[in-house]
């Protein structure tokens, strides 16, 4: 994507003035049309953004803006870290990256990907409040599938993502991409090949519900065992629609030892044994708290009934395997693709959201909300926050809509005449390169650095190849606008 | 575009803005924003004292100098090689965009070093390098985000240490040696690490990938040693990968490899003296115009729609 007239686009370009005032718009948000905030978090903000250009106008675009770090070192690490992750994998599973902007007069990164309507947070959300029934078997297998198959890329390329939730899994909407899973959310995830120190030293990672036992245990070193647990319980929630191990956080303490995610787990899973998980006496909440741990002693695993799956099933075995306790007996993404669950009907498909037998009754889900009231900066007025679209809102959409169409635009005010600042600068991407050569150290595949030097007669070629991949909004949006 | 082509660009290109500008040398402002200089002008008396731009075997030296530079940084911190890996390969990458004569490697050199520590999740403060160096550590932070721009955000690197240890350890296999403690592949492999450093310093890192430089270093270091017969565990390797290459490619590469740690040639000091002389003219530093130049430069943008803004595609 991106504007391929702009010749100064990807320039480095001369700028002093300051953007000190709000209203100003950076010349590089002028080729979007900002439509509100649709995410928010310790990192920064998520907007949601239409493409004004030609090329791809209407296209649909989420850009996360970083918070600035705080201790004023430099570029913020975590937006360096989710950037190089994101240049180098490519993956129909994850998500993909088409832009960086860089804001010079604060030194903050913007980061512009495809956007992705749903998200597994909204679709468990819909199918808990609003529909009353179960995610039909096709959609969860369908989606797990695509997550295990995102995230078996990412950990044979060496890359733990260390937060996987379904807020983190989006799905894609109308287009020809419908129905596909993106990982997304790299702000957390590293190369966890060869660290040079151990990879706590990081602080705490994964949301404590998701967060796998070895880590409430105050492992040091950990593998990506830690995503096939998280994964196992989207996966328990998909079924039930309830978080699976749903503790109450202890946030006073920067000790990542989490008593009450623990006894929730252990009441379901019953109390991990020596026997089972040996190396668990090395763990050091395992020795230090040990009478807060075993206070309770619950040994009866009740999984089976709490996600209503016949402990026979191969549903029931794909999920206990997740749910290892010892991280190495735990269960890969590798080998959870050649799992039985997904050799028997229904047999899991692309468009996760639409089943292809005719007859399967099509959920519609509401797409992400979106806060027309945030601006740019970040900056909240009172109203609350309305979905964009969908049915779930079609009832209210009268008098409360009519009100707020002019705001959708308000954190993007026309233009005044006043200087606009140019230090923004973007990057479209050439062609990913592979991570073939340089994710295999004692290989001699691919000329890395030759894929490099090449990248830019690639992103020539690219740049005239629109490509087939302009996810169109749906009807409904377009009409509001 | 070859890596020849890639260094001539970035010559032209700054021996133009000599010729429109007087001086090459960019400014990073504060916030991280580069500008160009303002035109000036000459009479033509002043023609004799023209700035001499250096050439492209002076660039070369300039920058194999400060490459030694940045390993002295390195060993002074005591950074595991790997970050001396990872900043010596984004110094290298930078200037395959820019001059010498553009951006002063010194500078370059610093943030590469800092760039690489917080890449490799060990994180050292601006401060701390810059007091470690006495070095004003506010240069760092300003060329930090033009560093991660001019890599085009390619940051991972996968230096060819790693890979070492693994060919030995398949080595050992090879020969049948497996309890890890023979001394014989003890030493060859670290005479493989003291040849890995050395092809890191040549342009090979840029044209071949990190097992390759391995098995070119292992095998300078079994000519040394005579531990096994090469030729035959390249041939054993080949057969195992697919036939992605043939032994008579590999081969080609591991002597390409060879020829560039051959060429190497460190400037002498008065080599250096006479580039950095040149060098401080073309930054307008010579006394005779400081005072003018002062006055006439200052931040523009009009000029960076003259001066071409990405330097890889000039």
């Amino acid at each position: 994507m991106g504007d391929g007239n702009n010749t100064s686009g990807r320039g480095i370009s001369a700028n002093n003035t300051s953007s000190s005032g709000n209203s100003e718009k950076p010349e590089w948000l002028q080729q979007y049309n900002l439509l509100g905030k649709i995410g928010e978090g310790t990192y920064g903000l998520v907007f949601l953004a239409r493409i004004k250009s030609p090329t791809n106008r209407g296209k649909c675009i989420a850009i996360k803006k970083f918070k600035q770090s705080k201790d004023g070192d430099g570029v913020s690490p975590t937006a360096i870290r989710e950037i190089m992750l994101l240049r180098e994998i490519s993956h129909e599973n994850v998500v993909k990256l088409v832009n960086v902007h860089i804001n010079h007069a604060d030194m903050s990164l913007y980061l512009a990907f495809d956007y992705a309507e749903y998200d597994l947070y909204e679709i468990i959300r819909h199918h808990r409040d609003k529909v009353n029934h179960a995610i039909n078997q096709y959609t969860v297998k369908s989606l797990l599938w695509q997550l295990l198959n995102g995230l078996n890329y990412l950990h044979s390329n060496w890359i733990i993502h260390r937060d996987l939730k379904p807020s983190n899994i989006l799905v894609m909407g109308e287009g020809d991409e419908q129905g596909v899973v993106k990982i997304a959310d790299f702000g957390l995830a590293r190369i966890y090949q060869a660290p040079l120190k151990p990879l706590s030293e990081n602080g705490v990672v994964v949301t404590i519900w998701y967060r796998a036992p070895e880590l409430l245990l105050g492992a040091k070193h950990y593998t990506s065992a830690v995503d096939m647990w998280a994964v196992g319980c989207i996966f328990a929630e998909l079924l039930t629609l309830k978080p699976l191990f749903q503790g109450a956080e202890a946030k006073s303490t920067p000790n990542p030892f989490q008593l009450d995610q623990l006894d929730k787990i252990f009441k379901i899973l019953g109390h991990p044994t020596l026997e089972k998980w040996p190396t668990l006496a090395n763990l050091p909440h395992w020795q230090s708290d040990m009478q807060h741990i075993q206070a309770h002693k619950y040994d009866n695993a009740g999984l089976h009934s709490v996600v209503h799956l016949s402990p026979k099933s191969p549903a029931f075995d794909l999920l206990s395997k997740m749910l290892e306790y010892d991280p190495r007996k735990r269960i890969t993404a590798a080998q959870a693709l050649e799992h039985e669950y997904f050799r028997i009907e229904p047999m899991p498909g692309r468009n996760a959201l639409v089943p292809s037998q005719p007859g399967e009754k099509i959920v519609n889900y509401p797409t992400r909300p979106v806060d027309q009231n945030t601006d740019f900066e970040g900056t909240t007025s009172i109203q609350p926050s309305q979905p964009v679209s969908g049915n779930a809102v079609a009832g209210n959409m009268g008098g409360a809509h009519a009100g707020r169409n002019g705001s959708v635009n308000r954190p993007m005010p026309p233009p005044p005449m006043q200087r606009m600042p140019q230090g923004m600068m973007a990057y479209n991407f050439p062609a990913q390169a592979g991570v073939g050569g340089g994710m295999n150290p004692g290989g001699i595949s691919m000329q890395r650095n030759m894929a490099a030097a090449q990248a830019h007669q690639q992103q020539q070629l690219r740049r005239k190849d629109p490509g087939g991949m302009t996810g169109y909004p749906p009807q409904q949006k377009s009409r509001r606008l | 575009m070859g890596l020849v082509e890639k260094y001539k660009a970035a010559n032209q290109r700054a021996i133009q803005t000599l010729e429109k500008y007087g001086t090459t040398q960019m400014e990073v402002d504060g916030d991280g924003s580069l500008s160009y200089p303002e035109p000036i002008v000459r009479d033509t008396a002043d023609k004799h004292s023209r700035p001499k731009p250096l050439n492209i075997e002076e660039e070369q030296s300039m920058r194999v100098f400060y490459e030694n530079k940045l390993r002295e940084v390195c060993s002074a911190f005591y950074f595991p090689n790997k970050i001396q890996a990872t900043a010596l390969i984004y110094f290298k990458r930078f200037y395959l965009q820019w001059s010498v004569m553009e951006h002063h490697p010194k500078n370059i050199m610093l943030t590469c070093v800092y760039a690489a520590c917080k890449i490799e999740e060990n994180h050292v403060s601006a401060e701390e390098l810059g007091k470690g160096i006495s070095q004003d550590h506010q240069v760092i932070l300003n060329y930090e985000m033009v560093v991660y721009q001019s890599l085009e955000f390619d940051l991972i690197v996968y230096a060819p240490y790693r890979s070492v240890v693994g060919f030995i350890n398949d080595m050992e296999e090879f020969s049948g040696v497996n309890d890890g403690e023979n001394q014989m592949f003890k030493d060859m492999q670290e005479t493989a690490r003291v040849e890995v450093d050395k092809i890191m310093l040549t342009d090979a890192p840029h044209l071949f990938p990190p097992g390759q430089l391995a098995l070119a270093a292992l095998r300078s270091a079994n000519r040394m040693h005579g531990v096994l017969d090469f030729e035959q565990y390249l041939r054993s390797i080949v057969m195992r990968q697919n036939a992605e290459h043939n032994i008579s490619q590999l081969t080609e590469s591991l002597n390409a490899i060879d020829a560039c740690v051959t060429k190497y040639k460190f400037p002498t000091e008065k080599d250096m003296k006479h580039i950095n002389r040149k060098l401080k003219s073309c930054w307008g530093h010579s006394s005779h115009d400081d005072k003018k130049r002062e006055k006439k430069r200052h931040k523009s943008h009009k000029s960076s729609n003259e001066v071409p803004n990405e330097p890889s595609v000039a």
